[in-house]
């Protein structure tokens, strides 16, 4: 029997950004919170502090800020012939674990979507027809719009303390930022970062080749800086421990630099740590939460915890897990295209060029996560997706990051693997490789989705969530028109030696190496409660006291990295809650 | 604040004292509330970086945590034809590889901890779906090397660590080939110990590998620095300065 | 041995003095400096904002105790001195004493049966609060605060130091200023930081030089050694004000932001002086640390707030001083000498090869007071062991430096404080190894 804890008015699942955002904002309404983290507490010193924190093989490889998977995994299968396998060792994606969440650990690249990729199906229908959307192929609309949203990523950004230039800003088209991005009421809230050497090169490069590259939007400080919170971040040193890693310079954008001290002085507010939610609890009529039970780790013990308002702000995986196993909408049926929860799970589709420079010195430990130049000259708005016979897009990006060397020795092929070559291609190489990356979209179908696994539990007895994943010709093929248009430019830099890495048509989806940790989708947005589990304030269609936050909301995944759009959407949601939702709870649509 | 601090009122000349008379503590209450912390810190503080210390045990001396004699041969001689000494740069053994082995395969990597390892197991999965043989990397290089050298003695007439470097070399190449029948529980031997091989070489000399710090000494990797604010903007020129380590060797 | 008999020697003059004193003067209470209505009320809050002012918790709370309620142990070396309960609890605390009582121990240190506080309490400085003021803070100590029954350990010091009668005579010395406040009327403004600074807040206490006797050296703005500059156990509280303020180079905006937030462009407050922001500072009224910072400076504020928010704030560059140190470390030579190889190696990257830091987070160490003070001790100690600028309303973010102690020997602390008192221009003494040893091993023991 669990025991009860006192009844709060909001109880938020998962102390990561979004968790956060709710938590200062709903705070300022006088409202009592509680929230619930899996795993430890963590602040800039001790748990990021350097120098102990510059330990690529504790956090680099041995991966010690991460979700644990022995506590929390998945099942992954490429199709339903497969069996579906644990995700038993990290690989592919790198969950976060405590408090900040994936928050701490990212590379801070903060991107907004474009406004075409947030009514995605009627930009394609609209320009090619319908006929060019395949079969199986489920993408839609977003249910809010890019102009609503565009206060939120705002100030989202401004909390995160953003580093970039605006490229449109209020409709004006400005050089030396992205022409192609959607518009921005202001200007970044800090100016871009200086450039590295290869990010110049890339840079000089585009240029030359009529492409318009700007710096990548960075939620990384260029300068000290003060946020709407009063919170604060130190300068970027460029130290090049960014993904993975704690910041310990202040410099990383996290709920650690940005929103964390300043809620913890709130008196309304309080959070229990090695707390982890195995359920949402219901109401007799169904219509309702009436709080969530969680596994306290200390005492041992199942705790229900009652709230008048239940925020899920775990990680997109584990915020699906907990709606399937708590039966927040109806779970999603490939073999019949009904119910909604699990459905569209979508990810990203990567590739990019290494280019071997002998000549050249990169210093590739000098960097930073969202280091670099992009351009966007690919982007899913300047592609003709009926001549190129694919939907999508991708950024490209150059610049360094992650140079250490046990995950980041680049070497040209047909350098042996070990032995005295290898050992001589270190030598020569460390240092002399700069690389191009195509960040593209990976858009939602039919038979990608997540359920419930038949044969695997976790420690607390739930069955493991399924996913069944794999990559689409579609995809594919926007990754191979990627390649072949970043071929030309890189040969254009004159490498003394390049390699190409893109995945081609056949490719299947391999859970061991690193690809991103943008896993999206499962509790879609949606105009209706029969395409998608919430509604456009992300507020459960049939639950209307559970709002759901993150990733997990994306109809489709973009073409970018997902922090920029989950943030405004936070926002975007906690205000609906606040001006909305609190005078009159009730479903908002 | 403590507005007229007792230590001082009874010590007029306080400001003149020689310094080495000075406590020097941050504040009167961290003071007084400071014991434990400053017993435990007086147990941590190290008064020699690495430079000072004495050189370490030989690697025959070495005191093994979790490899077995066999083992510890294998790892030896395997990691020395990974990463062998000759050419420019340390190799797996001047850079003590096979401490830092023995050392993770001890702790919490060797056993999996962090992994999801609960059956059932298909240790014939596709490779594309990762992990999925039910031992620990501990347990892999237990029933690995046994196997590995059975089949070394069976086509080169002894086991790995008896062979002739050229030997070892064609083993490994098998090894790395899966021209070495293994069942598939340690089907990724080769894979794991040669990323264990490279981890050991590069992480931190904390872990027992990377002695010296000669590896990024080699490559030029400044180790834990991390502050390089005036180096972005210096296009193209090498970094200069040799590596620190996360306890304060420099090289 | 030497500093034991000047001790004894000043104390022997202290009791001769006493002696005569207790011969000629009658104990006698001040009288109030403002005739107030008897039925007058203070505004709403007024009491509690003048507790913040005077900052009476932190010295009247003990660690982890109740608020107000006493018991906090103030170390010396001649034995501890317990703060009292000031909570309305009339056994255990002041519940039972009277307004007039209360200004007795406020402005002349008299306990109501006439023995004399031990000076750890700075009525020396609170005889300048206005009658006001002193009421408001004995209506809310007295009805704003819940009685709290905690009998406080007696203060027991060891022969002579336990006799009261000793105060006396220093009383009548150091009381020789009378009770009540006197403007300079530089400004309204200037004026209303002079009170604060002089009265409640008594910076004195610690930024005012000594005299032999242990008296503040500059109790009022009108003497020249008025918080010229103190030294706290072995902590330099830096001079603040006149010719040789080392807050000269700062505008008085800045030093607003530093009372308020513990941090500003160029410093960051940590120590003693972090727990008075924390705990008093941060609660006053951006009006009122404008004031102070513009009595300090001598100049009025132009803004009206304090600390805003939304900043982006460009990296200050090497300036004339700090160049030539800032280029050599740039060049990150291999040949470089210990002390800045150990600066790069651990300090560089939020100080940066500038010494300039980062505005509000990171403190400059060009001219930085701790870095070129006399006292080297603090130095040593916040390489060490870090520091940490507390949490407060209008800069919510714990700044925490970690330590170096397990990462540098004594030597290296040494070649590293060598390095960072003679570069950027500063020029300051170099000290040893057994300097840092002594730190350490203080530490450690305590």
């Amino acid at each position: 029997m669990a025991r009860q804890e006192k009844k709060k008015d909001v109880v938020i699942v998962g102390l990561g950004w979004t968790g956060a955002i709710a938590g200062i904002e709903l705070a300022q309404d006088g409202l009592e919170i509680v929230a619930l983290e899996r795993g430890p507490d963590q602040s800039t010193v001790p748990n990021f502090k350097y120098p102990n924190q510059i330990d690529e093989l504790k956090y680099g490889v041995r991966l010690k800020m991460m979700q644990k998977l022995s506590q929390q995994t998945v099942t992954v299968r490429r199709n339903e012939d497969e069996t579906a396998r644990p995700y038993r060792k990290l690989g592919s994606f790198l969950p976060g674990n405590g408090v900040g969440g994936a928050g701490t650990h990212w590379n801070g690249l903060n991107w907004r979507p474009m406004p075409e990729e947030l009514k995605l199906k009627s930009y394609v229908i609209e320009n090619w027809g319908e006929d060019i959307i395949a079969e199986d192929m489920t993408i839609g609309d977003y249910p809010v719009s890019y102009d609503e949203l565009e206060p939120y990523f705002t100030q989202f950004e401004k909390v995160a303390g953003i580093s970039g230039y605006a490229g449109n800003l209020n409709g004006e088209i400005r050089e030396g930022g992205n022409p192609f991005e959607g518009w921005r009421s202001e200007d970044f809230p800090m100016p871009p970062l200086p450039r590295t050497w290869d990010s110049q090169k890339f840079h000089d490069a585009c240029i030359a080749s009529g492409y318009h590259p700007f710096p990548a939007p960075a939620g990384i400080a260029s300068t000290a800086y003060v946020n709407p919170y009063g919170m604060q971040m130190g300068p970027c040193n460029f130290c090049g421990f960014c993904e993975r890693y704690g910041c310990y310079q202040y410099s990383k954008s996290s709920p650690q630099t940005t929103i964390l001290d300043a809620l913890k002085r709130k008196p309304n507010f309080s959070y229990r740590t090695h707390c982890e939610v195995l359920r949402v609890e219901m109401a007799e009529d169904g219509k309702t939460a009436t709080g969530v039970t969680y596994f306290d780790e200390e005492a041992q013990e199942e705790v229900f915890q009652p709230a008048d308002l239940v925020i899920l702000s775990s990680y997109q995986l584990n915020n699906v897990h907990l709606m399937l196993v708590s039966g927040i909408g109806e779970p999603y049926d490939p073999a019949t295209g009904k119910g909604v929860t699990g459905k569209n799970y979508a990810y990203q589709m990567n590739g990019g060029i290494s280019m071997f420079f002998e000549d050249d010195n990169f210093n590739p430990f000098v960097g930073h996560g969202a280091n670099g130049t992009c351009i966007d000259d690919f982007a899913i708005n300047q592609i003709d997706f009926g001549e190129e016979g694919f939907i999508g897009g991708a950024y490209w990006r150059s610049g360094t990051f992650n140079g250490q060397p046990i995950r980041n020795m680049p070497l040209p092929k047909g350098t042996p693997a070990w032995g005295a070559g290898w050992k001589e291609g270190i030598g020569r190489w460390y240092g002399h490789a700069m690389s191009i990356g195509s960040h593209g979209s990976n858009l939602a179908y039919a038979n990608n989705y997540l359920d419930l696994d038949p044969n695997y539990t976790d420690r607390h007895g739930r069955p493991l969530m399924r996913m069944t994943f794999d990559w689409h010709d579609n995809d594919l093929r926007m990754n191979q028109f990627m390649k072949s248009k970043m071929e030309p430019l890189a040969k254009s830099m004159n490498p003394d030696i390049m390699q190409v890495g893109f995945k081609g048509p056949g490719a299947h989806y391999d859970v061991r190496p690193y690809q991103t940790t943008h896993n999206t989708g499962g509790h879609i947005m949606s105009e209706t409660p029969q395409e998608g589990v919430v509604n456009r304030y992300c507020q459960a269609w049939d639950k209307h006291n559970v709002f759901v936050m993150g990733a997990g909301n994306f109809v489709q995944n973009t073409q970018y990295n997902p922090t920029g759009l989950l943030g405004g959407l936070a926002y975007w949601t906690v205000q609906a809650i606040r001006t909305q939702y609190l005078p009159n709870p009730r479903p908002l649509v | 604040m403590l507005p007229f601090p007792g230590r001082l009122m009874f010590n007029p000349l306080a400001g003149h004292l020689p310094m080495t008379d000075i406590p020097g503590l941050p504040s009167r209450r961290s003071f007084l509330k400071g014991s434990a912390a400053g017993v435990a810190l007086s147990a941590l503080a190290t008064s020699a970086s690495a430079e000072k210390a004495e050189a370490p045990v030989s690697l025959e001396d070495y005191k093994r945590e979790f490899l077995n004699d066999a083992e510890w041969a294998f790892v030896m001689a395997a990691t020395a034809r990974l990463i062998p000494s000759e050419g420019d740069g340390p190799g797996a053994i001047e850079a003590r590889v096979p401490v830092f082995i023995d050392r993770q395969l001890a702790g919490d990597y060797g056993s999996a901890e962090d992994w999801y390892m609960e059956g059932p197991h298909d240790a014939s999965a596709s490779p594309q779906l990762g992990w999925q043989t039910p031992l620990t990397p501990a347990e892999v290089y237990r029933q690995a090397i046994p196997a590995f050298d059975a089949w070394c003695s069976k086509t080169h007439g002894d086991v790995f660590a008896g062979l002739e470097a050229s030997q070892q070399d064609e083993a490994l190449t098998a090894l790395q080939n899966g021209d070495v029948e293994l069942q598939p529980e340690v089907r990724d031997f080769f894979s794991i110990l040669l990323a264990n091989t490279k981890e050991g070489y590069f992480a931190d000399p904390m872990y027992g590998g990377n002695h010296g710090m000669q590896s990024w000494v080699y490559i030029g990797f400044p180790g834990a620095r991390a502050a390089f604010r005036e180096w972005p903007e210096r296009h193209n020129i090498r970094y200069p300065l040799g590596p620190v380590s996360i306890s304060g060797e420099r090289a | 041995m030497k500093t034991f008999l000047r001790i004894l020697a000043g104390l022997v003059v202290v009791g001769v003095i006493a002696l005569l004193a207790f011969v000629f003067v009658p104990v006698k209470r001040s009288a109030p400096t403002q005739n107030l209505a008897a039925d007058w009320q203070p505004e709403e809050g007024q009491g509690q904002y003048v507790m913040y002012a005077g900052d009476c918790v932190a010295c009247h709370t003990a660690e982890g105790g109740e608020p107000l309620a006493g018991g906090r142990p103030i170390e010396s070396p001649m034995g501890t001195i317990w703060s009292t309960n000031i909570t309305p609890d009339p056994k255990t605390g002041i519940g039972g004493w009277s307004l007039d009582d209360f200004r007795a121990a406020m402005v002349d240190g008299l306990m109501p049966d006439g023995t004399h506080l031990y000076p750890a309490m700075p009525y020396e400085n609170f005889r300048f609060m206005s009658e006001a003021d002193i009421r408001a803070l004995y209506d809310y100590l007295m009805n704003g605060v819940e009685p709290v029954e905690n009998r406080v350990q007696a203060t027991q010091l060891a022969f002579p130091f336990n006799q009261r009668w000793g105060l006396r005579a220093w009383n009548w010395m150091a009381l020789s200023h009378e009770a009540g406040f006197k403007p300079l009327g530089a400004s309204e403004m200037q004026d209303r930081g002079q009170y604060l600074v002089e009265g409640a807040g008594h910076c004195a206490a610690c930024h005012s030089p000594r005299n032999e006797l242990m008296m503040q050296d500059g109790v009022t703005a009108s003497q020249k050694t008025f918080l010229a500059g103190g030294v706290i156990d072995g902590w330099e509280a830096p001079a603040l004000y006149g010719p040789n303020s080392t807050i000269a180079g700062w505008s008085v905006e800045e030093t607003a932001n530093y009372l308020a937030t513990g941090r500003n462009a160029h410093s960051a407050a940590n120590g003693e002086m972090a727990l008075v922001v924390e705990h008093s500072l941060q609660h006053l009224t951006d009006a009122d640390n404008l004031a102070i910072a513009a009595f300090l400076k001598g100049k009025d504020a132009e803004t009206t707030e304090v600390a805003g928010v939304m900043k982006a704030m460009p990296q200050p560059e090497a300036d004339a001083a700090g160049e030539e140190t800032a280029a050599m470390l740039t060049e990150a030579s291999p040949d470089m000498p210990l002390g800045p190889r150990l600066y790069l190696d651990n300090c560089s990257g939020c100080h940066f090869v500038t010494g300039k830091g980062a505005p509000e987070i990171f403190p400059e160490l060009e001219n930085n007071p701790m870095v070129v003070s006399a006292e080297v001790g603090p130095l040593i100690s916040v390489i060490l062991n870090g520091a940490e600028v507390p949490s407060t309303e209008k800069r919510p973010m714990k700044l925490v430096m970690q330590g170096y102690a397990e990462r540098l020997d004594d030597a290296e602390v040494a070649e590293l404080v060598n390095f960072l008192r003679s570069s950027w221009g500063n020029d300051a003494a170099a000290i040893s190894a057994e300097d840092v040893a002594k730190v350490r091993a203080a530490q450690s023991t305590h």
